[in-house]
């Protein structure tokens, strides 16, 4: 016909629009190997690889030599194939092959097929065929047509300034067609949703923080009390990067809280805190980072401080979980402030964000005492776990000088942009179809997707 | 996390309440139900409640809670005479250990499943992958005390755990599956800990495996229990935990003496906290009686001590009590969170957002306004798209994870432009034509910088293009710049240009180069810019660490 493959499925598109033709899609997936994928289906996953070179144990220093160390590791021990005990790898014997190695040897097997396509190892190619058939409206166009008038389609400068528009029949339109679709040039819906929070604590006297992506230990988590070896501060869940940062001038009163309290009623953890532990450089695993640093910095009330920021967290990507995301992040510091106003911003935050069910239930957090898990209502869902806050505990805030209780807490923000914006897959805020950021409006009423009433 | 098991017979002939009423209150003493099954639900507790690991534990916290019994549980231990030497030797390798006789035992299945539960449990919390505590449990009745906890050479002969033949420490480490997943504890010391008896028969090759000899079973009925560790605290609070779950149970806990001391004492410790600190961080009123009465219901034993003081005595399993403010946590859940009136405070301050959010903001309205859609990429990418797509050369720039999840997560952005043309790549079927941008994060080194970059993808996409795009966008932010002939490879020669701001490249814009664009899977020209934006006047860097 002359014209590509896009402009007929448009152009079948605005004639469904219109009602003019029904277009009924069928889909088809055909999965390919891509180029890495190739590699592998050829010399087995890395994995795979690592484990046939070497016989039943071998150091890690020797294994990270080979040169699939850096992804087959993790993948060994997700898998359960080998454990690591103090810089050896033993095998566990349970290697047999997996789902996904079947699938990788032949992509018409599918049970591991979706593992394949997470790694990145197999394409998902969706083909997309459609039947169109006229709609009765749609046979009678032909005939309409032809009904033609002599008449003038544009009105030009030249007839406009010879007063010969006086004379002129100007075509009429068709009110009832739909018009011509145009984009926006828009932000982000997620980048909106973000905005909007941001105006709410805005509104409420807060000061926006911000700051760096890298992030020393110590103000990751030593300066909030979270002890040496804690399991969150393995490398399983936290991206350590080889860099060093210095520590600050108060890096001693840090320490001794850790190992005995310190100047305050608390016994501290007990055993030796490491200067070395807490140089080491992370991508930071929370803003609650920035909040210690500016309470820091700002150690007289009253403080009152929020971001909402990008956090890491060494995870597989699936539907539910990214290896970066949002955190908001806030903090009031201030003589007479306690436990009530914690719950009073909380749902105060919730509310304005359209939830208007919201409970409290106990939780736990290192750094915070109370600890609270505040949760909102969503039809259809019940209760739904929001993140987590508290009130700092004093061995985080007195090794820098803080007299007064600080309420703090730290939001997820992508669960409720999934809520608000009717997602179901995370990834999709990040790799984002552009169709749906075209179609999704600017301007939505408030609490048009959220909670609703309980 | 540990998730616990809680059979329902069991728990609730250990409450004495229905389980319907037990797990509906659970969540508001700190736990998430994860499942609720025919005979038993799966609970989740946090890792500083260890003391809740066990059915006992729970039931004990859930009859205070309730209100069935309040008050300080009350353990008694009578010496059992035996005693238990430590080599000084150990000082420098596993120093610290804990002890006690468990008598009057009787395990069915649930009980030992709960015993053993509870132990693995501990070994995760408290015991750090049995690196700071690790926990045998003994059936005294086939060995001869007293009992020695030695420094013993790796050349020693045992038949462990699970196995039928003797094997020497050092083979342990090597064969046997537990020896394997903790051999890194222990593998770099000359010599091994070892617990003997009497006969120097071998109960346990502490943290790795116990010997066969002592393993429990149904019909054990007196217990010996070791804790070894790094930690002395450690040591005990494991120590305690399992002891007051065991007399729980039903058992009798005795005492062993341990260079000279009586161990476990399963005696309470005592804190006197402040009613106006209390109140003052919880924002209620409550008077010292109240108070108390709310830390009875939370196992504690508490009575108003005048001058506005209360005197609490913790219970030894309450290893998580570190601070007067760890208790008033307590007085707010037995209050009850459900209960907690939620306010405004007072605390005036003005609102102020920051620099380079408006300037974020800025440059949204300004490319929206010019059409374009904005994406939000990922901040984590390859050096593959951030640089070989390109055409660019490689650079020490970006920071690496040091152990990255996948290849293609590996660095931190140095550039947004790369990420557009993957999102342009991610959405070629769609309609033409494409406008997108994208600003936030960059990391060059460890500093933390900005910028937006741009691109315009459709038939007539050029040069002109990007260059009124680009100098749209420096009018808009009053960026005084100039142009340079560009020499980046990822654009077209002679249609490309370098933004220039007091001598120094701070942007470049043009026609991608078509290998970069087969590279990409576009079929179409594009027209980019990329822009970084601490070079825009009054840019301002974060606020300077303390």
């Amino acid at each position: 016909m002359g014209t590509s493959v896009e402009n007929v499925t448009q152009y079948a598109y605005q004639l469904s629009q219109n009602g003019l033709l029904i277009v009924q899609p069928t889909i088809e997936h055909s999965y390919s190997l891509t180029d890495e994928g190739k590699i592998y289906a050829e010399k087995g996953l890395p994995e795979r690889q690592l484990l046939n070179s070497f016989n039943d144990k071998i150091t890690m220093k020797e294994l990270q030599k080979h040169p699939l160390s850096k992804i087959g590791v993790g993948w060994l021990r997700k898998k359960g194939w080998v454990t690591i005990k103090d810089g050896i790898v033993y095998k566990t014997g349970n290697d047999s092959v997996g789902e996904d190695e079947q699938s990788l040897k032949n992509l018409n097997y599918i049970g591991g097929i979706q593992e394949l396509v997470k790694r990145n190892l197999v394409h998902d190619q969706e083909t997309r065929d459609y039947t169109n058939t006229l709609t009765s409206e749609g046979k009678s166009i032909p005939i309409l047509k032809l009904d033609l008038r002599d008449e003038v389609g544009t009105l030009t400068r030249n007839l406009i300034i010879s007063g010969e528009w006086k004379n002129l029949n100007l075509r009429r339109y068709d009110v009832t067609k739909l018009p011509r679709v145009v984009y926006c040039g828009k932000s982000h819906p997620y980048q909106r949703l973000i905005e909007g929070m941001r105006q709410i604590f805005l509104e409420m006297g807060f000061t926006e923080i911000h700051g760096g992506l890298v992030q020393s230990s110590f103000w990751n988590f030593d300066a909030l009390f979270q002890p040496q070896d804690h399991p969150s501060r393995e490398m399983q869940d936290t991206f350590y990067l080889k860099e060093c940062m210095e520590l600050p001038g108060c890096w001693e009163s840090v320490k001794a809280m850790h190992e005995n309290g310190g100047e305050t009623t608390s016994t501290g953890w007990g055993g030796v805190w490491k200067k070395e532990k807490a140089e080491q450089c992370v991508l930071r695993t929370h803003t609650t980072s920035l909040s210690i640093q500016h309470l820091a910095a700002h150690p007289e009330p009253p403080v009152k401080a929020f971001c909402i920021d990008r956090v890491y967290r060494r995870e597989a990507i699936d539907p539910t979980h990214t290896p970066e995301f949002e955190q908001l992040e806030g903090i009031v510091m201030d003589k007479g402030v306690g436990f009530t106003h914690l719950l009073g911003f909380l749902k105060e935050f919730y509310q304005r964000m359209g939830f208007e069910g919201v409970r409290f239930r106990p939780g736990y957090f290192p750094y915070t005492e109370p600890s609270v898990e505040p949760e909102v209502w969503v039809d259809g869902l019940g209760w739904v776990e929001m993140g987590g806050a508290g009130i700092f505990r004093q061995e985080v805030t007195a090794p820098f000088g803080i007299r007064y209780p600080v309420l703090a807490w730290g939001l997820g923000v992508s669960r409720v942009a999934m809520l608000r914006l009717g997602l179901k897959d995370l990834r999709l805020l990040y790799r984002s179809d552009i169709s749906w950021i075209r179609k999704s409006p600017v301007y939505r009423p408030e609490r048009q997707k959220s909670g609703g009433e309980v | 996390m540990a998730v616990i098991s809680l059979p329902y017979r069991y728990l609730e002939r250990l409450t004495g309440a229905d389980k319907e009423t037990i797990l509906q209150r659970l969540p508001m003493i700190g736990s998430e139900v994860e499942r609720v099954e025919d005979d038993h639900a799966d609970v989740e507790f946090f890792p500083n409640r260890p003391d809740l690991f066990s059915v006992e534990g729970v039931a004990r916290a859930m009859r205070g809670f309730l209100g069935i019994e309040t008050g300080l549980p009350s353990y008694t231990v009578q010496p059992s005479g035996i005693s238990f030497f430590v080599d000084p030797n150990l000082s420098d390798i596993r120093p610290f250990l804990g002890s006690a006789v468990i008598t009057g035992v009787s395990f069915d299945e649930e009980s030992i499943v709960s015993v053993m539960g509870l132990q693995e449990a501990l070994h995760w919390a408290v015991g750090r992958g049995r690196s700071k505590v690790a926990i045998g449990i003994h059936d005294l009745d086939e060995v001869t005390p007293p009992f020695r906890y030695i420094a013993s050479p790796r050349t020693r002969r045992f038949v462990p755990l699970d196995f039928d033949h003797e094997m020497s420490m050092d083979e342990i480490l090597a064969e046997h599956p537990k020896g394997r997943d903790y051999a890194g504890i222990v593998k770099n010391f000359p010599l091994f800990p070892l617990i003997v008896d009497a006969n120097d028969n071998v109960l346990s090759f502490p943290p790795i495996i116990n010997g066969e000899l002592t393993r429990v079973t149904k019909k054990t009925r007196n217990i010996l229990l070791d804790t070894t560790g790094t930690d002395a605290k450690a040591v005990t609070t494991a120590v305690n935990i399992i002891c007051t779950a065991m007399a729980d149970g039903g058992a009798t806990i005795e005492s062993v003496e341990i260079n000279g001391r009586q161990v476990p004492s399963l005696a309470p410790s005592e804190r006197t906290v402040s009613v106006r600190e209390c109140c003052d961080l919880l924002g209620i009123e409550l008077s010292a009686k109240e108070i108390a009465q709310l830390l009875e219901k939370m196992r504690f034993a508490a009575q108003p001590a005048g001058k506005g003081n209360v005197r609490v005595q913790v219970p030894c399993y309450r290893a998580d009590i570190m601070h007067d403010w760890d208790i008033f946590e307590d007085v707010a859940i037995a209050y009850g969170y459900d209960r907690f009136p939620a306010r405004i405070s007072e605390t005036f301050t003005i609102g102020s957002a920051h620099p380079a959010r408006i300037l974020g903001g800025t440059v949204r309205a300004i490319l929206a306004g010019l059409g374009f859609l904005e994406m939000m990429p990922f901040t984590l990418t390859n050096e593959r798209v951030l640089y070989d797509m390109m055409q660019r050369p490689r650079s020490s720039l970006p920071l690496r994870i040091m152990h990255p999840i996948s290849e293609e997560h590996t660095v931190v952005r140095t550039d947004i432009l790369p990420l557009l043309m993957e999102m342009l790549q991610a959405n070629r079927h769609r309609e033409l034509p494409q406008k997108l941008f994208a600003t936030g994060d960059v990391v060059e080194g460890i500093v933390t910088g900005q910028k937006v970059a741009g691109v315009s993808c459709h038939a007539s996409a050029d040069f002109s293009e990007a260059y009124a795009c680009m100098d749209a966008l420096a009018h808009e932010l009053s960026l005084v710049y100039s142009v340079a002939e560009s020499s980046d490879p990822a654009f077209i020669e002679g249609r490309r240009g370098d933004v220039r701001v007091n001598g120094k490249t701070v942007g470049v814009f043009g026609e991608v180069h078509p290998a970069v664009l087969n590279a990409f899977e576009l079929e179409h020209p594009v027209a980019a810019f990329e822009l970084d934006l601490t070079a825009v006047p009054g840019y301002c860097v974060p606020e300077d660490i303390p």
